[in-house]
């Protein structure tokens, strides 16, 4: 190999050394961003998988429980369907929340965040990156959800387009803002299969005790008091407002308010992870 | 102790120590690396080498002591001190997803590069390390030593003035190897400072002026090569024989010449340390004399090990003396 004078090295008698005078805190997100994007979108074979997931949960719920919607409890006058595709909205926000801390992981173990750690540049970008880049692909996801549970599983939200625009859009909002306790389990934990458990065993109940597949009144007594408490509930509660009415009122401004403080608090605790010795 | 070279001093560590808890990874650690040289850092797995370097690179805190790396220091400057150097660590960390060029147009760009400036960057990087042919591959196709090369060149694309290199050739293939090797070269002649880490002297004799040897996170010993290996270990010849009986008389044969053999019966050879040329000269005139066969006659450089062993035993041999002394 030869190199031509001057130009792999650094020091003194590099002609522009020190030009590059570092990049700004903007710049730095853009630039993570788009390289996370790139793998998570430009991949066809996690594109397609990725997209799958939430239309074969709504093809396997929509025919499990559908009987639940002739039991008294059920509110009347609203198909399965209507009930249950808000639902698999905010598990499918939830689910690339996951993955935010999964990926994440995965590249801590091989040396790239390590290398990215050693530039010059806010380590907070990394994560701010990856999270955004997840988002992206979370709204992708629920588009697809949306288009598929229109076109063929029969869906007809009484709230209109603006209403599952909204719904969309909160739903991507609730996902990204809890993300960052996956982000900051991650920072914290370091060990793929750890956060894995520890992520799996978060979500379940999270999604399943609450009012996601069934209705509050419907679960017994002990589980209708997590269900009550479960942030979930209240996230899919103001998501299927959006959806079936149009407007959700006081309980989506809550929903944002929840995500933005949790992902102040787990953003700033996942970044001091990071920088942690270790 | 002054490594060769002499120019201004790029990485200035005094009495580094580092503790995980009750492990102690680093305890007292000095090191004084000039411009424009390579210091070797040399140690076994776990004698605490990746541990200065995290350091040094300001990845991780010392409990005790300072250093400086461009005049900048570790705890206090760290972003300063990362615009100034570059780091290739024991595994090859290049973003899998990407091409080998969007690697390092991505580093550039975070480097402050605009989008011109990054790919004009990226391109003459991927011209001087070989690897124009792959650079639209993405790089979890690339094979070892070009994941290698690949993350050597993401180290250099700030032109950093100080490199750190955690044992860039470990398993790496002869030639690849040799390839790393001549990168080092060609940075230190653009004028850049190299920190290298390795578990073979071989390649720290090659490419450093000086080194320090690294043990349980102390310094067993520093200066240049040449003064370790006198003051360490010596060249040692090993002549092999076809019989034991012709073995049982070369011990005496040999010892009779002033030299210090040792017998070793299950490969009918004999170890004997020569300190020049002489010596070698010696060992087969008096074989020859006694009339006996030679089979096989090696001369070997003393290995990372038997510096080790030299090192560690002269150490604990001065540890009794004191001891000695202290009892008296």
């Amino acid at each position: 190999m030869t190199i031509a004078g001057g130009t792999i090295g650094g020091g003194p008698r590099a002609a522009d050394a020190g030009t590059w005078e570092g990049s700004g805190v903007a710049t730095q997100i853009w630039v993570l961003a788009l390289r996370s994007l790139r793998a998570l979108v430009l991949d066809p074979r996690i594109l397609v998988s990725s997209l799958l997931a939430p239309f074969l949960m709504l093809l396997v719920f929509s025919q499990i429980f559908a009987g639940i919607a002739n039991t008294p409890q059920f509110p009347a006058g609203v198909g399965y369907t209507d009930f249950l595709v808000p639902a698999i909205m905010v598990n499918t926000a939830m689910q690339s929340a996951m993955q935010t801390g999964i990926g994440l992981t995965q590249e801590t173990q091989n040396g790239i965040i390590a290398r990215l750690r050693s530039l010059p540049i806010w380590p907070g970008s990394i994560l701010v990156g990856r999270s955004i880049a997840e988002l992206i692909r979370s709204l992708l996801r629920l588009v697809v959800l949306l288009a598929s549970a229109l076109l063929i599983f029969g869906f007809r939200p009484a709230g209109g387009a603006g209403g599952v625009l909204a719904g969309i859009g909160l739903a991507a909002l609730l996902g990204w803002g809890l993300g960052w306790i996956f982000i900051a389990l991650t920072c914290w934990l370091r060990e793929v299969e750890l956060i894995q458990n520890v992520s799996g065993i978060l979500l379940f109940p999270l999604m399943f005790a609450s009012n996601a597949f069934v209705p509050v009144e419907a679960l017994p007594r002990w589980l209708q008091v997590v269900a009550v408490i479960n942030p979930m509930t209240h996230g899919i509660d103001a998501v299927r407002d959006l959806t079936h009415r149009g407007d959700a009122g006081g309980s989506a401004a809550v929903a944002v308010a929840t995500a933005l403080a949790v992902a102040v608090v787990a953003g700033f605790t996942a970044v001091k992870g990071l920088e942690r010795d270790s | 102790m002054n490594p060769a070279g002499g120019g201004e001093p790029m990485i200035v560590a005094r009495g580094i120590g580092k503790r995980y808890g009750s492990v102690t990874a680093l305890d007292g650690v000095d090191l004084d690396v000039h411009q424009g040289s390579v210091h070797g850092l040399l140690g076994h797995n776990g004698a605490g080498k990746t541990t200065l370097v995290r350091i040094l690179t300001a990845q991780t805190r010392p409990s005790a002591g300072r250093a400086t790396v461009s005049g900048f220091d570790v705890v206090d400057q760290p972003e300063r001190l990362r615009r100034k150097i570059g780091l290739t660590g024991q595994f090859a960390s290049v973003d899998e997803q990407l091409s080998g060029r969007d690697n390092l147009i991505l580093i550039a760009r975070l480097l402050g590069a605009g989008r011109r400036q990054a790919r004009a960057r990226a391109d003459e990087l991927l011209e001087s390390f070989g690897l124009v042919d792959a650079a639209g591959r993405l790089a979890r196709t690339f094979s070892g030593g070009m994941r290698r090369r690949l993350d050597l060149a993401a180290s250099l694309v700030g032109r950093p003035a100080v490199v750190f290199l955690d044992e860039p050739t470990t398993g790496l293939d002869p030639a690849a190897r040799l390839n790393v090797w001549q990168i080092v070269r060609d940075l230190v002649r653009d004028g850049a400072t190299v920190l290298l880490t390795s578990q073979y002297l071989d390649e720290i004799d090659r490419l450093s002026e000086s080194l320090t040897v690294l043990s349980d996170g102390r310094i067993l010993a520093a200066g240049s090569p040449m003064e370790l290996k006198h003051q360490v270990g010596r060249r040692t010849a090993v002549v092999r024989f076809e019989a034991v009986a012709d073995l049982k008389v070369a011990g005496p044969v040999l010892s009779g010449s002033g030299l210090r053999p040792a017998l070793d019966e299950a490969r009918t050879s004999v170890t004997v340390p020569v300190e020049t040329s002489r010596d070698i000269a010696t060992i087969v005139r008096a074989l020859d004399d006694a009339g006996l066969e030679l089979s096989e006659l090696q001369v070997a450089e003393p290995t990372l090990d038997e510096v080790y062993l030299s090192l560690m035993s002269a150490a604990a041999q001065s540890a009794g003396s004191e001891r000695a002394e202290a009892v008296k």
